[in-house]
């Protein structure tokens, strides 16, 4: 090797080392190249894998069989992957080759709200309003879409937390299920003597239910992360009471130890395997593990010690945008749309809820009894990350899935320090990075 | 045993036997050299070019992006350096960046062992030597989303078969994935068992390249096993071996998704490293500007070793 050459290499070395270690940056910063804004003659539909195959085969047929009315255009569909998702939106809507309409993150339309790229759907809800169909939404579902200048988005489906608990092994346990903090408590050490999980959770890799069960306890108590006003406001008295719960709970070996790790299929197995007993989940999770026996039922609703009723739930919405090739085609389209989600809860491809009274009312919907018992008894106390606020706005998604939630979560469910420092952090984390 | 130091003294150089050592002389004044020059240049710079427009464009936008506070739509107003300081005066980062230096050395350097005692032991006579190559490369290619998940589903809960393993034979239900410090070991075992077979090949061809002569005549020279290693192999190979310590460093430090598959960073960030505390803050906090900042801090740091690492390739070289 002569020299030469060696300082030649150097430079085309520290080249690379440059480019290589500049990655994740550039992957997080780079847009796509702009190709034709968000039309070329059809409004583009971007639709996320909500859950089988079939579930987006089927959408992508009701979206093809849209026959517009003259003045208006037709519909495309693509599909765009979990992964990575809120970076494909953001660079495909900053080169202008965006969605016209789309569903995606509960609160993307929140964050792109923000950033001045949505187009508000007052025109969908006032069609709505005209064809009966604002008079079939659940009550409240429509309501944390609302801001001064317009709707933001619609809702279409609920994403919502509630109590599931195995009847065998309650049976074994000889406990009834709970109705209150203290029920949880004893059936959790019931649940622990014959070595099931009494409050199954998780905060692994992409699991956030450990996150969401926090807050649900929170809200389940009265609190909340947000004041009615819309501030910050963590070391509320009612979430130090749900912190020091979900402690004692902890402290008794009623959650499981290993829960921080375990990922979304750690946790589904715990249910299916029959090693969880009692924990928080998502509607739906009798289908999603394929236990339709009868043996995994949502448990009543609880009461917290003053008394209070509440649940979280995430309004999953369509969006619309600014970027679209015609905002009266976008309107008439997402009109149509939600006329025809009906299907999919007919043809058993969702396993969230739906937002329409007459969809519940649908056999292929009532025939389940948990579905059933989900709408009859925590519909009406489902209360979404604004609580005690009511609008949603881009903060939450600070809040969901962010960094501060996350180290809260796991320090509660790990025992690590003590619900105050553990709430003071939270509130810490968050403060850094919320935008007043 | 001079005539063979002498003789290893050329082979580091890359002088063939019975050649003088000395670099040939050149006219560089020649005007068909300058000619040549000339040429190879015009030929390079289109390359040049390209590189530059495809490693600075997205350089010189991050560092705009790092210098406002805005979002990945929006640029946001100019903030100076105040995302540089913020990150630096997190203690999260702090925390980051130390678990980054442990995987990073375990990884480096965890990974180079194995690598090289494999090579070396399918330097030997062994039988189907080839199929213990191609199965020993799997970690490598395998992809990492399949080795991760294997690795979850073998550790991740109670119930999974190490650790009931563990239980059977009375060593309790170790919690490799819950536990802060365990999370940590494991990880930093599953970044060796992934990328041995790189530093495996590394060390493979490396070894290769010495000449079995050198062996045979340390060996008549009465040099030990432990002798020729010291001696000869690890020597001989240091230029490689260097390299791919450049390289590791490199796959260590910007490596997202072994540690973000494994644990998502957690529990309670034991397991976060820089790179993966640059995605939470831009994709979960929506901070882009101090996300990228890190980023930025990142390749600063990675530019910085490769720099003195690299001294170490042109000593070895030298010598």
């Amino acid at each position: 090797m002569n020299p030469t050459s060696t300082s030649f290499s150097r430079r085309g070395f520290l080249g690379l080392a440059a480019a290589v270690a500049a990655i994740p940056a550039l992957a997080a910063c780079t847009g796509g190249s702009p190709s034709g804004g968000g039309g070329g003659g059809a409004v583009k539909f971007w639709d996320m894998p909500w859950g089988t195959p079939a579930y987006n085969e089927a959408a992508k047929k009701v979206t093809e069989a849209y026959a517009p009315s003259s003045s208006n255009l037709k519909a495309s569909y693509q599909i765009i992957q979990w992964n990575n998702f809120y970076q494909t939106y953001s660079s495909a809507i900053a080169s202008k080759t965006g969605p016209a309409v789309s569903t995606g993150g509960g609160f993307q339309a929140f964050q792109f709200e923000q950033q001045g790229a949505i187009a508000y759907a007052d025109g969908v809800i006032d069609a709505l309003k005209k064809n009966g169909m604002y008079d079939d939404f659940l009550p409240g579902v429509l309501d944390p879409f609302k801001s001064d200048k317009g709707y933001i988005a619609v809702p279409w489906q609920l994403d919502m937390r509630v109590f599931w608990y195995r009847k065998s092994l309650f049976e074994k346990a000889g406990v009834a299920p709970p109705t209150d903090w203290n029920g949880i408590l004893e059936a959790g050490k019931a649940l622990k003597k014959i070595g099931a999980v009494g409050f199954a959770t998780g905060a692994g890799s992409g699991n956030f239910f450990a996150n969401h069960v926090a807050i649900q306890m929170m809200l389940n108590n009265g609190g909340g992360v947000w004041s009615p006003d819309g501030q910050i406001d963590v070391m509320n008295d009612r979430n130090l009471e749900a912190t020091e719960f979900l402690y004692e709970l902890v402290s008794n070996g009623i959650i499981d130890p290993g829960a921080v790790s375990y990922t979304n299929d750690n946790l589904q197995a715990q249910w299916k395997d029959k090693k969880a007993g009692y924990g928080s989940y998502a509607a739906g999770l009798d289908n999603s593990i394929g236990d339709t026996s009868g043996d995994l039922v949502v448990a009543p609703v609880v009461a917290g010690p003053h008394g209070d009723k509440a649940t979280l739930v995430f309004p999953n919405n369509i969006m619309m945008y600014k970027n679209t090739p015609s905002q009266e085609s976008s309107d008439a389209f997402l009109v149509y749309y939600l006329g025809q989600i009906k299907q999919f809860w007919q043809q058993n491809l969702l396993g969230s809820l739906p937002v329409f009274k007459s969809i519940t009312e649908l056999p292929e919907f009532a025939g389940n009894p948990n579905n059933v018992k989900v709408i009859k008894e925590w519909q009406p106390i489902a209360k979404t990350f604004a609580a005690r606020g009511a609008a949603l706005n881009a903060n939450h998604a600070v809040l969901d899935g962010g960094q501060a939630i996350s180290q809260f979560a796991q320090s509660v469910i790990t025992g690590t320090g003590d619900a105050k420092t553990a709430l003071k952090a939270f509130e810490t984390g968050l403060k850094a990075v919320v935008k007043s | 045993m001079t005539v063979t130091t002498n003789g290893l003294a050329k082979a580091r150089r890359g002088v063939a036997p019975g050649g003088s050592g000395q670099p040939l002389k050149r006219n560089s004044t020649s005007p068909l050299k300058a000619q040549r020059t000339r040429t190879f240049l015009w030929l390079l710079l289109p390359s040049v070019l390209l590189l530059l427009l495809i490693n600075g464009y997205p350089l010189v936008y991050a560092a705009i992006q790092a210098t406002h506070n805005g979002s990945l739509i929006d640029t946001g107003e100019f903030v100076g350096l105040d995302n540089f300081t913020s990150v630096l005066t997190s203690p999260a980062l702090w925390k980051a960046a130390g678990f980054t230096l442990v995987f990073t050395i375990v990884g480096v350097f965890g990974s180079w062992i194995v690598g090289l005692g494999l090579a070396l032991l399918l330097k030997t006579r062994i039988p189907v030597r080839g199929l213990f190559k191609i199965l020993l490369l799997l970690p490598w290619v395998v992809p990492i989303v399949v080795s991760s998940t294997a690795w979850n589903w073998l550790l991740g809960t109670p119930q999974s078969p190490i650790p009931a393993l563990f239980n059977a034979v009375g060593l309790g239900s170790p919690l490799f994935l819950a536990n802060p410090t365990l999370a940590a070991v494991t990880v930093c075992v599953f970044k060796v068992w992934v990328s041995f077979p790189f530093m495996m090949m590394m060390s493979a061809s490396a070894l290769a390249s010495v000449d079995s002569t050198v062996y045979e005549a340390a060996s008549m020279d009465g040099a030990t096993k432990w002798q020729q290693f010291t001696q000869i192999t690890l020597p001989l190979s240091a230029r490689s071996t260097y390299i791919s310590w450049i390289l590791m460093t490199i796959f260590c430090v910007n490596d997202f998704p072994t540690i973000y598959l494994l644990t998502g960073g957690g529990p309670v960030d034991a397991t976060t490293s820089l790179v993966v505390f640059a995605y939470r803050t831009v994709f979960q906090n929506f901070q882009t500007g101090q996300g990228v900042a890190v980023a930025f801090l990142m390749t600063l740091t990675l530019v910085v070793v490769s720099v003195i690492l690299y001294r170490q390739i042109r000593k070895s070289s030298v010598e």
